[in-house]
């Protein structure tokens, strides 16, 4: 252990990342055939360990989210730890979370494509399927956090006897229809690129997994046309889903900015929510990424220490972005002088919550910002598995501060209030459980590295001689 | 009308595959009877053929628009159709509708686009197809129309130029 | 009066309004009592009302002021102020809190609500109380319900209407007997229980109103006027001139 972290503290040797080529996914080419038969394995390969870890998801996802969201329904919010003033609790701490968390897949996949970025290529569908599912887990904070969640469908403008439509003034209502795009708009993406590879799978299936995939892949073959109508619609989707993507969470922040609660009505939340979302979200990916390589077979080759250097200097980038934004809002209102806003900084810096804010700023920014500038550290999948764990506490921690912490302050205080959670926690680890039993599952029935994306790019990619030594150009196949 | 036999040659990489591509244009065999199958998409000037005609792009903007025209209804017309005053504000408020036909128009343009991909491609397609499962390993075949009498002279032109296998290829069910 | 482009005169200027004498008040919290009774609200038991589930939708603030041993305490009723220009309408999703044209009052509607409690969340006067549990009713108090007034079950947000039954009964016998409603003939429960007279209730558009009258008294201040919220509740305070918050 010790010399492990000596060598990661060793100054990197800048011919390092020339020294061997074959580290590098995009030139270490294995033929496809190959490399479909190593996809497939994995997710064939279902050890009595895999099984273990589902049956304990499973059994925690009845007890923790259907059994405690049931008695919630049956009792009442009563049983949850909101009251007033803190009307909104861990409910919305874990909706915004989880969005934050599905933001990861679109930058991924939507960013790095339209930015040509090729370390992107194994693990964009990773990303997605954590879009997908984290979005799932936002949509159940969310229905969960409602008084009458059996009349949830209210808010859905369709005509009926009545007349009534929902009130688009709220911002609960773009919230609505900017999730639901969202959530539509990102399983689509996930679901373009995946044709390939379930056709693959298709063609390398036996048995139930063959029908499966035959219905799924819906006679997908590969000829010319088929392949340009899908790259049209994936770079539609690229370029279209990046606008849609920064103003999902902004519209989420605006669910807090358009209160005129002290604390939320700031006019930066809408890009501070976002890079905040970005920064959480691609902590998760790193960790996802970390347990798909280490937990599966065969992903070793396709994920690789490059992609969480990647990673790393994006998550660097962001967490500057993010210790940015958090000033600003910050400073304004101490240096501003408006009573009630310096009342609650003043609370949240010394209060009761003092130990979360601080916590809070070393695990968003202290801690990323001291450690991801070194290589050797990012390329390190353990330590670039818990820095992704630390920023993901700090960032939960940070959306508590933001909902129940700055709500215990208000104009009125003979209202003043502490929140304590009560159901809320286990309905907590009943999201994660599904998040986890959901991507669990995906792993052995979608093809998780899209093969042919890998392929495309280790065609591009090549070694060739400049001066002296030997570099990796990449020809514009595409 | 002579015969035709559709032919199915398997090719490992590019370069023998544009040849032959090339090779089959010199004996006869027009643009639309060939038809490129492959694991990865390929530029079409690598192999020597005309660019495929998409809709998608065009779909995906009437989709949009059409969601501008849905953003419009539900922020200014469901306050027509039913008016409650709220809270000193405009019952036709121009900021959230902004937002409503922004998020309406993206998902238009989005949900068009991959509708538009299944209605161009004819997906689902549960029917047989012409198609070999070696495709998915990364091998490029190349399906062309040709005489049926001539059969043989195509067989052996492919197989000269590298071809892994030539043969005919019936429909088959996926 | 503050006037916007968006709103009426009449959803500016208001129609019922409210008085209260911060300096009469003695926090004998009759009228919390009163509203309590009037408009069958839980109860909630000592633990909840503790962890701020309380109900009332009236309380009785009460403030120390100065240091021991020259201390006082000041009592503040804080109700709905039935604001003219809401922060709770525009966000509830499904309409379930609007503006009522007829008493240019703020209505929370029970059948539409969802329980999104963000309309809770906007309201900076903290008034809006939500039914988190269905709580029963301690015997007797089970035979005293108001016929007049329903009955909310859990999940729905809830708040002072100024007794909008009583203001509706009112206005039914004024026009069954074809004359104007009178000055004062509507009581909401709060200002009929005071002891001390603190509240007064009436047509702040009409100036002779005794409402109206006393709301030009110098003691007069409206709560949180920074905000443009246009409460119709003024209330007075005097004798150092502060105003505000105590």
């Amino acid at each position: 252990m010790l010399a492990t972290v000596k060598a990661l503290f060793r100054p990197a040797a800048h011919s390092e990342e020339h020294e061997d080529p074959a580290e590098h996914l995009l030139l270490d080419a294995r033929p496809r055939g190959e490399m479909n038969d190593m996809v497939m394995d994995s997710m064939h390969a279902t050890s009595w360990k895999f099984w273990t870890v589902t049956m304990f998801l499973i059994l925690t996802v009845l007890v923790c989210l259907v059994t405690a969201w049931g008695y919630m329904i049956a009792e009442g919010l009563g049983v949850a730890g909101v009251n007033q003033p803190e009307y909104w609790g861990i409910f919305l701490v874990n909706t915004v979370f989880w969005i934050g968390i599905s933001h990861a897949g679109t930058f991924v996949s939507a960013l790095l494509r339209v930015l040509k970025a090729e370390f992107r290529r194994p693990f964009t569908r990773a990303a997605e399927l954590m879009t997908t599912f984290g979005l799932i887990q936002a949509g159940l904070s969310i229905f969960m956090h409602l008084g009458r969640v059996w009349l949830v469908y209210w808010m859905v403008p369709y005509p009926n006897e009545r007349g009534l439509w929902p009130d688009f003034h709220s911002p609960l209502m773009w919230d609505f229809l900017a999730i639901s795009t969202y959530l539509l708009a990102s399983t689509m993406y996930l679901f373009l690129p995946l044709i390939p590879d379930l056709a693959m799978a298709r063609d390398h299936s036996t048995g139930w997994r063959k029908i499966f995939y035959r219905i799924l892949s819906m006679g997908f073959r590969g000829s010319e046309s088929e392949w340009t109508h899908l790259k049209t619609a994936m770079n539609i989707f690229a370029f279209a889903i990046l606008p849609v993507m920064f103003s999902v969470h902004t519209i989420v922040a605006w669910d807090f900015a358009m209160a005129i609660r002290p604390g939320w009505s700031s006019t930066i939340f809408g890009p501070y929510f976002v890079v905040g979302a970005l920064h959480s979200g691609l902590a998760a990916v790193t960790m996802v990424l970390f347990i798909i390589s280490r937990t599966m077979k065969n992903m070793k080759y396709f994920i690789r220490p490059e992609h969480f250097d990647g990673l790393g200097k994006l998550m660097l980038m962001i967490t500057m972005t993010w210790g940015y934004f958090f000033f600003n809002d910050y400073i304004v209102e101490w240096y501003g002088g408006d009573t009630i806003a310096r009342t609650l900084q003043k609370f949240l810096e010394t209060g009761p919550l003092a130990w979360m804010f601080f916590l809070m700023l070393i695990c968003n920014f202290a801690i990323p910002i001291l450690t991801l500038w070194n290589k050797k550290l990012r390329r390190t999948p353990w330590v670039m598995f818990v820095i992704g764990l630390i920023i993901n506490i700090g960032m939960w921690l940070e959306r508590y501060i933001i909902i129940p912490g700055s709500l215990s302050i208000n104009r009125m205080p003979f209202t003043w209030r502490i929140y304590f959670p009560r159901v809320e926690v286990f309905l907590t680890i009943g999201t994660f459980a599904l998040f986890l039993l959901l991507y669990m599952l995906a792993s052995r029935l979608i093809p998780l590295v899209p093969v042919w994306e890998v392929q495309e790019g280790q065609l591009a990619h090549s070694l060739s001689k400049f001066g002296k030594t030997r570099v990796a150009t990449k020809a514009e196949i595409e | 009308m002579t015969d035709t036999n559709t032919l199915l040659a398997l090719f490992k990489d590019v370069d023998p595959a544009a040849e032959a591509v090339e090779r089959l244009r010199s004996m006869g065999v027009r643009d639309n009877q060939v038809d490129i199958i492959s694991g990865i998409p390929l530029l079409e000037t690598a192999l020597g053929r005309p660019k495929k005609h998409t809709n998608v792009a065009r779909l995906a903007l009437g989709g949009a628009g059409a969601g501008f025209l849905l953003g419009l209804f539900l922020a200014y017309g469901t306050p027509y159709l039913f008016t409650v005053h709220v809270g000193g504000q405009p019952v036709y408020p121009i900021p959230p509708g902004i937002i409503l036909v922004f998020e309406m128009a993206m998902l238009g343009l989005m949900g068009t686009a991959f509708l538009g991909v299944f209605l161009e491609s004819n997906f689902p397609a549960y029917h047989p197809l012409k198609y070999i499962p070696e495709v998915s390993d990364g091998k490029i075949a190349v399906l062309f129309e040709c005489p049926a009498l001539e059969q043989e002279k195509f067989v052996q032109a492919m197989q000269a130029l590298g071809a892994e296998s030539v043969g005919t290829v019936e429909a088959r069910q996926l | 009066m503050t006037s916007s482009i968006f709103q009426t005169s009449a959803e500016v200027e208001g129609k019922w309004g409210m008085l209260i004498d911060q300096d009469l008040c003695m926090g004998c919290q009759a009228c919390v009592t009163a509203c309590a009774m009037e408009n069958n609200l839980s109860f909630v038991g000592e633990a909840d009302a503790g962890y701020g589930r309380g109900m009332a939708w009236i309380r009785t603030e009460r403030f120390w002021n100065g240091t021991y041993p020259n201390i006082s305490t000041g009592y503040q009723p804080m109700l709905c102020q039935q604001c003219g220009h809401a922060p709770c309408e525009p966000v509830c999703p499904v309409f379930a809190s609007v503006h009522s044209e007829s008493e240019q009052t703020n209505v929370q509607v029970y059948n539409r609500c969802i329980g999104t409690r963000y309309c809770a969340n906007n309201c900076p006067y903290q008034v809006r109380e939500f039914n988190w549990l269905d709580f029963p009713r301690p015997v007797p108090l089970n035979n005293q319900f108001n016929p007049d007034v329903t009955v909310r079950r859990r999940g729905v947000m809830e708040k002072c209407t100024f007794c909008i039954q009583r203001i509706r009964r009112v206005e039914d016998l004024a026009h069954s007997e074809n004359r104007d409603v009178l000055d004062g003939e509507v009581q909401p429960a709060c200002a009929q229980a005071c002891p001390a007279s603190a509240i007064v209730f009436g047509r702040i558009d009409d100036p002779n109103s005794q409402v109206s009258r006393l709301a030009h008294n110098n003691r007069g201040y409206i709560m949180l006027e920074e905000l443009g919220t246009l409460p119709r509740v003024t209330y007075l305070k005097g004798g150092s001139g502060h105003a505000g918050n105590s």
